[in-house]
């Protein structure tokens, strides 16, 4: 069930809707997400200030990138690549 | 297998003037392959180039080895395309998933540490290896998060995966110290349980803290500071206790300083390696 798990920490990594839900009630929404037992046991545990973080800087990451990509740079590439 | 340690920078646009200007103090090059997996013929010819140049590590952000789902083919042969053009001495990839249940992550995950991973993992190395046509090192990553659902610490996974896969490992030091103070473990003690006869290439990084609103702190691996001075600690302890020739790359990835000052980064991991060959030999 590995998939699963790493399906809904993607999930609770982006969407901060699934982080509110889960906050609200931990392991059913693990559970509703399709985790077994032991799976959602684990994930209602989760450390709570990593989870805060990794949503902050992945974020952060997103939007770095999707300056990266306006930047110079890259509009240079994608020309010299046409 | 070359003789002797090497030291090198990650290959940035940013550095790129910079490195060619410094042949004479920088070793090797790693170039990351994900920025070249779309590149056309004049793209690959000339990092064909550059690596007939100085030696090439190619190394990869995207394919989500440590998985229980499979990685595509078609990922796996857009990199084979790259390797087969460039003729790297090596190529890596990280000990992470970035992508589940249909949503691409952005980065890298630490997944969670026990069999069902493992598992996964040796059946996509083993794959990546046939169309590749060479095992990746594998990279240990840093985490902001300890992954629910392991069942093992980083030394005992990191002894597993090189046992399942055979595969070489790139052991990042600034990862490990990172995951020693967020999660409270000593990375000396940490380092000394390491696979270390396996290790091939290592990575050099700096970070910085960032706290939750509540005022938990954790560090990041941001590849923006310089490396603090306990990595170069890690990277002696290492030189002492491994036999084989290490290439070291310093890793930087924003906030970039004058060159003058990742020269002298690289100067200090050669003194750091010179003072743990040292100490092995005595």
């Amino acid at each position: 069930m590995s998939a699963s798990l790493e399906a809904y920490l993607a999930r609770l990594y982006l969407d901060a809707d699934a982080r509110r839900a889960f906050s609200a009630d931990p392991r059913g929404a693990a559970m509703r997400a399709g985790l077994d037992d032991m799976d959602a046991e684990a994930v209602a545990h989760i450390d709570r200030a990593g989870l805060e973080l990794t949503a902050r800087s992945l974020q952060a990451r997103r939007k770095d990138r999707r300056g990266r990509e306006a930047g110079w740079w890259m509009r240079l590439r994608r020309w010299l690549r046409r | 297998m070359h003789a002797r340690d090497r030291v090198g920078l990650g290959w940035r646009p940013e550095l790129a003037a910079g490195i060619l200007g410094h042949r004479d103090r920088i070793d090797l090059v790693e170039v990351i392959a994900d920025d070249h997996l779309g590149a056309g013929r004049r793209e690959l010819r000339a990092l064909n180039t550059l690596a007939r140049q100085v030696p090439v590590v190619l190394h990869g952000l995207s394919l989500g080895l440590a998985s229980a789902a499979p990685v595509s083919d078609r990922r796996l042969e857009a990199l084979a395309r790259v390797v087969g053009a460039v003729e790297p001495e090596a190529w890596s990839e990280h000990l992470a998933f970035v992508r589940g249940g249909g949503r691409e992550i952005g980065h890298l995950a630490a997944p969670p540490r026990r069999a069902v991973t493992l598992d996964g993992l040796s059946r996509n190395v083993a794959r990546a290896r046939a169309i590749v046509g060479s095992l990746p090192a594998l990279e240990n990553v840093a985490t902001l998060i300890d992954p629910p659902g392991s069942d093992r610490d980083e030394p005992r996974w990191l002894a597993d995966v090189v046992a399942a896969t055979e595969a070489p490992l790139l052991l990042d030091l600034h990862n490990l110290h990172v995951n020693a103070l967020n999660f409270g473990f000593d990375a000396r003690a940490a380092l000394a349980h390491l696979p270390l006869a396996r290790v091939r290439l290592v990575h050099l990084a700096g970070g910085s803290w960032i706290a939750t609103t509540a005022g938990a702190r954790r560090h990041l691996d941001d590849h923006r500071h310089d490396v603090p001075a306990p990595v170069f600690a890690l990277l002696s302890d290492l030189a002492a206790r491994a036999s084989q020739p290490l290439d070291v790359i310093l890793e930087r990835d924003g906030n970039y300083p004058p060159m003058a000052r990742l020269l002298t980064e690289l100067d200090h991991a050669r003194r750091a390696l010179a003072l743990g060959r040292a100490q092995r030999a005595a």
